[in-house]
């Protein structure tokens, strides 16, 4: 490339300098001078008429610049175009593979921009959400999902497992939406069809509704019969063991069809209870008293010191105390302790129980609230444990708003919280800003 | 990005008002279609729970309704819009109205699903309401979509479906009626359900009309009180 540049040069130069000797043999230098520089132009002119020819008609190969600086240019030309349109197959075929593959996708996925209308989305939007690929493009994505409690989401009360709507295509279906914030401003939003799960945990629940109903009357008659024999005086001696044993477990039994009748109970009815004004320390002191007299148990400490009453259902709130105070008893040795509390904490209120028991392994914790789930298989049954306990909790808990903690320590014992929110709360003192949740 | 047909302005914030307001109108659409399929479910599962909520849930409607109201009388006041921008506040103030009745309606429904919820229900369990109901909501929805989408094909068709839907109204009221002849104890129940297929076959014009004035937006012609196929001669 210099060496044509210099060889332009140098031509130009040359041609220029033999102009002005000739006309300097004639006597007249300055238009010798004209004359080639003349010459020159018309040629450069001829050859730009030329290149811009070729590059209008489109027929740059066959184009006929010579040798030199223009023929370079031509060269140079032909290869950017070719390598541009190397780029754009390449591009085209990538797109075309992204497009496939989003295709693909069972979920729908859209490209919002940051007011939420439609910039980009996949077949299988269409197929969920009836959104139509080139057409819908700038509109807003709440134009066409028009579900209140999406146009909610949308607005800014997201929920983190975003949020479930009926199918705007399909009466009885389905959808779950999410939005994810990605690059400057944009959101992508994921519609996934969840029918069949709703459907399937319907059935779960119906299930064990039903099944338990169905386990219970013939309960009922077998431990009749039993307590009846039990208590027998002809009743051979020999059977006396057996029969106690089979009292035990339809005892046991009918504990657990009673927990999973109630755990279906606050599963399935979202309405029809009767909210109160519970007293939780009164609460607190009664379940403590509910274990005066017993034998070979932890010693149980109340600490009230908060005096607002809480709105709940009572029973739902009472068997929350209940179960966590069986659990933390059952897992304290008799020389230990269990403290009851019930005191402010910043953004609302903290019902909570403290064991100074074995604890529970770091891995056990996420696993607690699952129904029939046991760290220790063989001990717990010993001690009456059912597995319900904690779900029951959990679901009463999410009833009322509030949300369970564990802190546990192994050899140390273990903490189980309920964090109420301040709406919750009746007649509260204001709460102390950052008076943490003393531990017991 | 604007959508479509609104022209662009040379005031940006004229552009976006009428297009919030657009938005503001499909989100009133929106709860309305809730409204509507909770009243028919509830109807169909007999849920008296559900019903009183869409009869209590009706002011939201309501409250959408006078909010967009006033906001196009301050468009029309301070920004004197003409041509397209005008049938669109024309078509937006006629829009809500019908929407606000069909919320109306199915505030109607909800009542008279949770009195029905505490009668015997009948072996078909509504089957012909259920499919009435469906295909009611079928129409808002589309109906709802050719406005958003400003598609006036749509909107054709929804009109068309209207005849359908009073069909099956018709057919509703035949069967009625011979229930209550043949046992007169199931007149209460038999008048209550008519009363709800008739909040239906309601509905069902509210939403052609809606779909007459998408056409209007569109096109700029009037086609209420004509056939719309043959493209606006007096019928």
């Amino acid at each position: 490339m210099p060496g044509t540049r210099r060889r332009f040069v140098v031509g130009l130069v040359l041609l220029l300098a033999a102009g002005m000797l000739i006309g300097w043999l004639y006597g007249q230098p300055a238009l010798g001078l004209l004359a080639a520089a003349l010459l020159a132009l018309g040629y450069q002119v001829r050859q730009l008429l030329r290149f811009e020819a070729a590059l209008n008609n489109d027929r740059l190969d066959d184009a006929d610049l010579g040798e030199g600086i223009w023929a370079q240019l031509l060269a140079r030309v032909i290869y950017l175009r070719q390598r541009g349109r190397k780029h754009k197959r390449r591009h085209r075929r990538l797109l075309k593979e992204v497009r496939n593959s989003t295709n693909a996708m069972p979920d729908a996925g859209i490209v919002l921009n940051a007011n939420y209308e439609i910039l980009m989305s996949n077949q299988a939007a269409a197929e969920l959400a009836g959104i139509r690929a080139p057409q819908d493009r700038g509109q807003r994505i709440d134009n066409i999902l028009r579900d209140p409690r999406f146009v909610a989401y949308l607005a800014g009360e997201r929920g983190e497992r975003g949020v479930e709507i009926p199918s705007p295509l399909h009466d009885d279906n389905w959808l779950l939406c999410r939005l994810v914030p990605f690059g400057a401003d944009q959101h992508l939003l994921l519609i996934r069809d969840i029918t069949e799960a709703i459907r399937v945990n319907r059935m779960r629940r119906d299930f064990v509704a039903n099944a338990s109903h169905e386990l219970r009357s013939p309960l009922t008659v077998i431990s009749g019969y039993l307590d009846t024999l039990a208590n027998d005086e002809l009743a051979p001696a020999d059977w006396r063991k057996p029969l106690a044993q089979m009292r035990e477990q339809a005892e046991r039994m009918n504990r657990v069809v009673g927990e999973l009748l109630e755990l279906s109970r606050l599963e399935n009815d979202a309405a029809a209870r009767e909210e109160q004004e519970i007293d939780i320390g009164a609460a607190l002191a009664f379940a403590r008293r509910s274990y005066a007299g017993e034998e070979g148990i932890a010693e149980i400490v109340v600490q009230a010191p908060l005096a607002s009453r809480l709105r709940g259902v009572p029973t739902e709130i009472e068997s929350v105390i209940a179960n966590l105070l069986a659990n933390a008893l059952r897992h304290t040795p008799a020389d230990g302790r269990v403290t009851l509390a019930w005191e402010a904490v910043p953004g609302g209120a903290c019902l909570s129980v403290t064991d100074s028991g074995e604890g529970i392994a770091e891995e056990y914790l996420p696993r607690l609230t699952e129904r029939f789930f046991r760290v220790d298989e063989g001990r717990s049954r010993d001690s009456g444990g059912i597995g319900l306990g904690l779900a029951i909790v959990k679901h009463a808990l999410l009833r009322h708003d509030a949300r369970l903690e564990i802190d546990s320590t192994p050899g140390e014992g273990s903490r189980f919280a309920c964090h109420f929110p301040a709406e919750r709360l009746v007649g509260s003192e204001p709460v102390p800003i950052g008076r943490s949740g003393a531990r017991g | 990005m604007q959508t479509s047909d609104l022209s662009d302005h040379i005031s940006k914030r004229y552009n976006k008002d009428l297009e919030d307001l657009r938005n503001r109108v499909i989100t009133m659409g929106g709860l309305v279609e809730d409204q509507l399929a909770s009243a028919i479910s509830a109807v169909v599962m007999g849920d008296s729970e559900l019903g009183l909520k869409v009869a209590n849930d009706d002011y939201k409607v309501n409250r959408l309704e006078v909010n967009i109201d006033e906001e196009c009388s301050r468009i029309l006041a301070t920004r004197a819009p003409a041509a397209g921008d005008l049938r669109l506040i024309v078509a937006i103030i006629k829009t809500i109205t019908d929407l606000e009745r069909i919320g109306d309606e199915a505030e109607k429904i909800g009542f008279l699903a949770s009195m029905l919820a505490s009668m015997d229900r009948p072996a078909d369990s509504y089957r012909e309401l259920k499919n009435l109901g469906n295909h009611v909501l079928q129409m808002v929805r589309d109906a709802m979509n050719a406005f958003a989408r400003l598609d006036v094909e749509a909107a054709q068709a929804v009109v068309r479906e209207d005849e359908d839907v009073d069909e099956e109204y018709d057919a509703i009221t035949r069967q009625g009626i011979t229930f209550m002849m043949e046992d007169a104890r199931s007149i209460k129940r038999v008048m209550n359900v008519t009363w709800a297929a008739r909040a239906l076959e309601r509905i069902g014009d509210h939403a052609k009309n809606i779909c007459e004035y998408v056409i209007y937006m569109v096109e700029g012609r009037d086609v209420r009180h004509t056939d719309v196929l043959s493209g606006g001669d007096p019928a």
